[in-house]
């Protein structure tokens, strides 16, 4: 007689895989997510996708209107600037210029504020109190205010504006992974590992950090789509990234000055740093779904 | 009680003392020659310079300069501006209203309009008004704020001619500067026609406060639906159900009061993003506010403004936030040490 | 005539399974003046039979029943309003926990008062209707033993201990003078002192004031003493339900009887080291409810029959639902 079981199989998944699984299950979030894909391509094949060089300047065809108006070709995609460059090869270079540097600045804040943060919540007493509210209070500098004062040190440049995005976004982390940290301190299990015999350094890698990864997930995407809107702010400014470097906000700041008569040259910069930064909050608004829906199931 | 003001004033106090270290050594940080930077002359031979020195007290200690640079601080003589040689208390104190101003009817405008949509919105959860109100929201926070004011100025000064596009009223009207906040000020000016002052400055107005207004109203949505949801899903509220409460019980008592609470202490997150906002959104509308001259003052490379300057602002802004998180910490009576609400 | 009535209450929900019944024909009554308690392990649905009642069920679950009816009208007929009316006037609930039933950001007077219904309260100007509601309170937090009225009511809920916040639960539940009070597990966690102290309560207010009280718990020791009949509930079905006394003596079900086999015992005459009887294995899981008669993979009386759910049979007020009750070879 074949065996056959009572009791199924059971499929457990692991908490990655049902965060997944209910992520997928949102459409929006999909589609955000696709676009942000999308977005992630154009960044990294930029040189092999686009037609024409970023900056080389056309003299006989400028502002050549976009394609879908009679009067453009379908040579130059989204049309020309007033120089002559197309400004579909800018645009592309620009979502890797904005959205490549944007990664970097919040990896690289994201590294100093969890080792800060991590420090100041395994601290305890006077000296951490004092440190957290110092911190809390100077959070409250705004963005612009910093970069300005980098630039006066500095100069201007895409680099100058990424440190001073980096040092705008560190107190968020600090923060956020200082609060987690002292909840967790609390916890048994933590203690269970204490008694265990795990130093300060085993505890954070093996108990701690695996269960701020979510934490850490969201606070990146919100700090990503911050970094994004500032560094195209800055290069807008002229603060940042200068022309010719076809960053995002700078093409929209050279396009400023022929919009009334071009105004694809305003509108499409525009929609490309709009777009990308949508796709940035759908997904992490997704994400923190789908985590919320992990916890309370 | 007591402890709690003295705890913050401590707080308030050795903060200023940071931001002062911070904009004393700016001096010497600024590319250049300090005492070029700090006076605007150049020396021309070694005994000027000497002197130039002894006046500014470049040739003492540090400890000395940072004491000598608070003193000035505190009774007002805070330099003089390079590009316009006006002193720099003149031009601060007429732009910092200009931009407090701008951002306190921005914060209005999201408190008063956010506020009850967000609730609304959690009230609601997952129906279809929810869906649409979240759709606005995040679509309109996701907008950078200086395209959006572009588009704002393309459609509406431009296309539709509905509102002017640059300074804060007509050069038509005089208005005598009181107070520096210019609505109240044209309702304290004895000029024949204040309505139709009142009606321009309010057209002059309203664009750059809905571009930075809609940005902060869309965060305060965000936020506060997802406090109203937190709150709705709480064993006491399931309880108060299971007691026969009315709804309306419910929700304008124990809901609203606990769903606004957690949301105080990220007021002091946005007036940050706010400000920055507002000091972008100035470039572009010409408001003569404090974010344009700080701008103007980099491209001119205008050190001393620089250094004056980040310190009014940095000043209100901390002075708005610690005052936000006293409030908070007085009414708010179940909580011993604070966490903020996410989004 | 009962007051609560239920018979054959079905609960099911649609997984990726197929429907799961977390409750199968269950059938409970309470009449008027009488404790009734109703028992079962953690996982056999107590606490939905409770929300079931309250109306308070979340969207996912199916409802259907034979009778549940409440004073002979029927609850699932009624609307929304009557509903809440009679939630709000008749039917009282304690719940578990009493520091996550009450608001944080209201004091316990603010929330005591609001429970007060406006028929109690008479007087024209507010500052009298005002005057009366706390008078109302402060007698009925006398009622349930808290002395010091003037500073619990006037405290925050996360500043009061938990027996006097489980008591004054049973004072927000009392204040509208209900006919049934359903208590869900209220003495969980506590320690015994409290734990009597609780219990007392609950019966000097069954004997006062003929309240009946459907009592929910896992806490035999407790239920045995002071409750008058009981119902014993097994992954979602009722296996046994009759007066205490009756049941105390000849339980018929094979898991009445473990259950109160595994009350520990204090006795004196029990010989050292004599094992606690238990009944081997654990509450299947929802997703792996056993077809037939649910104690089936456990029971040690289990047969080919029990693959069908078994019938209720009652005997003078005591029903059970097993095919090999005990006490019963002979039939």
């Amino acid at each position: 007689m074949p065996q056959f079981s009572l009791y199924d199989e059971e499929f457990h998944p692991s908490p990655w895989q049902r965060t997944w699984a209910s992520f997928k299950a949102s459409h929006i979030s999909m589609l955000g997510l696709i676009m942000l894909a999308l977005f992630v391509v154009c960044a990294v094949f930029a040189p092999l996708i686009t037609p024409y060089d970023a900056v080389e300047q056309n003299i006989d065809g400028l502002l050549i209107p976009p394609s879908w108006v009679t009067n453009g070709s379908i040579s130059h995609l989204f049309g020309t600037d007033a120089l002559g460059r197309d400004l579909f090869t800018r645009i592309i270079y620009g979502c890797r210029i904005t959205l490549g540097s944007a990664f970097i600045t919040v990896v690289l804040a994201m590294l100093v504020g969890v080792s800060l943060g991590t420090f100041a919540g395994m601290l305890r007493g006077v000296r951490s109190s004092i440190a957290n509210h110092l911190l809390d209070a100077l959070m409250a500098i705004p963005t612009l205010l910093i970069a300005i004062i980098i630039v006066a040190i500095l100069g201007t440049g895409l680099v100058n504006s990424m440190w001073a995005i980096t040092l705008a976004l560190i107190p968020q982390f600090v923060h956020h992974t200082r609060s987690f940290v002292r909840a967790e301190m609390k916890k048994e299990y933590i203690v269970a590992s204490k008694l265990d015999g795990a130093s300060k350094w085993q505890l954070f890698v093996h108990s701690i950090l695996p269960n701020m990864t979510e934490m850490l997930v969201v606070q990146s995407t919100l700090a990503l789509s911050i970094a994004v809107i500032d560094i195209s702010a800055l290069g807008f400014l002229n603060l940042g990234a200068q022309s010719p470097l076809p960053e995002l906000g700078v093409i929209l700041a050279d396009g400023l000055d022929v919009a009334y008569l071009a105004p694809w040259n305003v509108a499409v910069p525009g929609m490309a740093i709009f777009f990308m930064v949508l796709s940035i909050n759908i997904v992490g608004d997704g994400l923190r779904s789908a985590l919320r829906k992990r916890v309370s199931h | 009680m007591i402890q709690i003001l003295v705890r913050y004033c401590t707080l308030f106090v050795l903060t200023l003392l940071v931001l002062a270290i911070i904009s004393f050594s700016l001096a010497y940080l600024f590319p250049g020659d300090t005492l070029e930077n700090l006076t605007g002359l150049v020396p021309e031979n070694d005994i000027q310079r000497a002197a130039l020195e002894r006046q500014f007290k470049l040739d003492q200690s540090y400890i000395f300069q940072f004491f000598y640079y608070v003193g000035n601080l505190l009774t007002g003589d805070w330099g003089y501006s390079f590009t316009s040689g006006l002193p720099l208390r003149e031009e601060v104190g007429i732009a910092m209203p200009a931009t407090i101003e701008l951002a306190t009817y921005a914060m209005l405008m999201a408190l008063f309009v956010g506020v009850p949509l967000g609730y609304y919105a959690g009230i609601r959860c997952y129906s279809t008004s929810d869906h649409l109100i979240n759709s606005v929201s995040i679509t309109t926070y996701s907008f950078p704020v200086f395209w959006f004011a572009l588009l704002l100025i393309l459609i509406f000064s431009l296309q539709l001619d509905a509102a002017p596009m640059s300074g804060r009223i007509s050069l038509l009207y005089d208005i005598e500067p009181v107070t520096g906040f210019i609505l109240i000020d044209i309702l304290l000016s004895d000029i024949e026609n204040k309505s139709l002052a009142f009606k321009d400055a309010l057209s002059h107005i309203a664009l750059p406060t809905f571009s930075i207004g809609a940005i902060a109203t869309a965060s305060m949505i965000r936020v506060t639906r997802r406090s109203v949801i937190d709150v709705k899903h709480r064993p006491y509220i399931a309880a108060a159900l299971s007691r026969g409460l009315s709804s309306w019980q419910i929700f304008f008592r124990h809901i609203l009061r606990n769903a606004l609470l957690p949301i105080l202490p990220l007021m002091a997150i946005q007036i940050t993003t706010l400000i920055t906002n507002a000091m972008i959104v100035e470039t572009l509308f010409s408001w003569p506010g404090i974010g344009n001259w700080l701008i103007q003052a980099i491209y001119q490379r205008d050190y001393p403004a620089l250094r004056i300057g980040m310190m009014a602002v940095s000043f209100v802004v901390i002075t708005l936030t610690i005052l936000i998180d006293l409030f908070n910490r007085m009414i708010d009576p179940s909580r011993e040490k604070y966490e903020r609400a996410t989004v | 005539m009962p007051m609560l009535d239920i018979k054959n209450l079905t609960l099911e929900m649609q997984s990726s399974e197929g429907a799961i019944k977390a409750l199968d024909k269950v059938n409970l009554s309470v009449s008027s003046g009488e404790i009734r308690a109703l028992v079962g392990e953690s996982g056999s649905g107590k606490s939905l039979i409770v929300s079931a009642i309250c109306g308070a069920l979340p969207n996912q679950w199916n409802l259907t029943a034979d009778r549940m009816s409440w004073n002979g009208e029927n609850l699932l007929g009624m609307s929304v309003q009557q509903r809440r009316e009679v939630m709000r006037r008749e039917i009282a609930v304690v719940f578990q926990d009493p520091q996550a039933s009450l608001d944080p950001s209201a004091t316990l007077g603010e929330q005591l008062e609001e429970s007060i219904p406006d028929e109690f309260v008479q007087g024209s100007w507010f500052w009298q209707r005002a005057q009366q509601r706390k008078k109302i309170a402060i007698s009925t937090v006398h009622k349930v033993g808290i002395k010091h009225h003037k500073h619990y009511l006037s405290a925050f809920p996360h500043q009061i201990p938990a027996d006097i916040g489980q008591k004054f639960m049973i004072a927000m539940a009392l204040v509208s003078q209900p006919k049934l009070l359903i208590a869900d597990d209220p003495t969980r966690g506590m320690e015994p002192t409290t734990k009597t102290q609780i219990l007392k309560l609950f019966t000097r207010l069954n004997q006062t004031r003929s309240l009946s009280i459907l009592f929910v718990s896992h806490d035999l020791l407790a239920i045995a003493s002071m409750s008058h009949s009981m119902t014993v509930l097994y992954a979602g079905q009722t296996v046994e339900s009759g007066k205490m006394k009756h049941i105390k003596k000849r339980p018929l079900h094979p898991y009445t009887k473990a259950l109160l086999d595994s009350a520990p015992s204090f006795r004196k005459d029990l010989p050292p080291k004599s094992l606690l009887p238990t009944l081997s294995g654990s509450i299947p899981t929802l997703q792996h409810l056993p077809i037939g008669c649910r104690l089936g993979p456990r029971c040690p009386r289990a047969q080919r029959a029990c693959v069908q759910t078994p019938a209720v049979r009652k005997i003078h007020d005591h029903s059970y639902s097993c095919h090999y009750p005990l006490h019963m070879e002979k039939l």
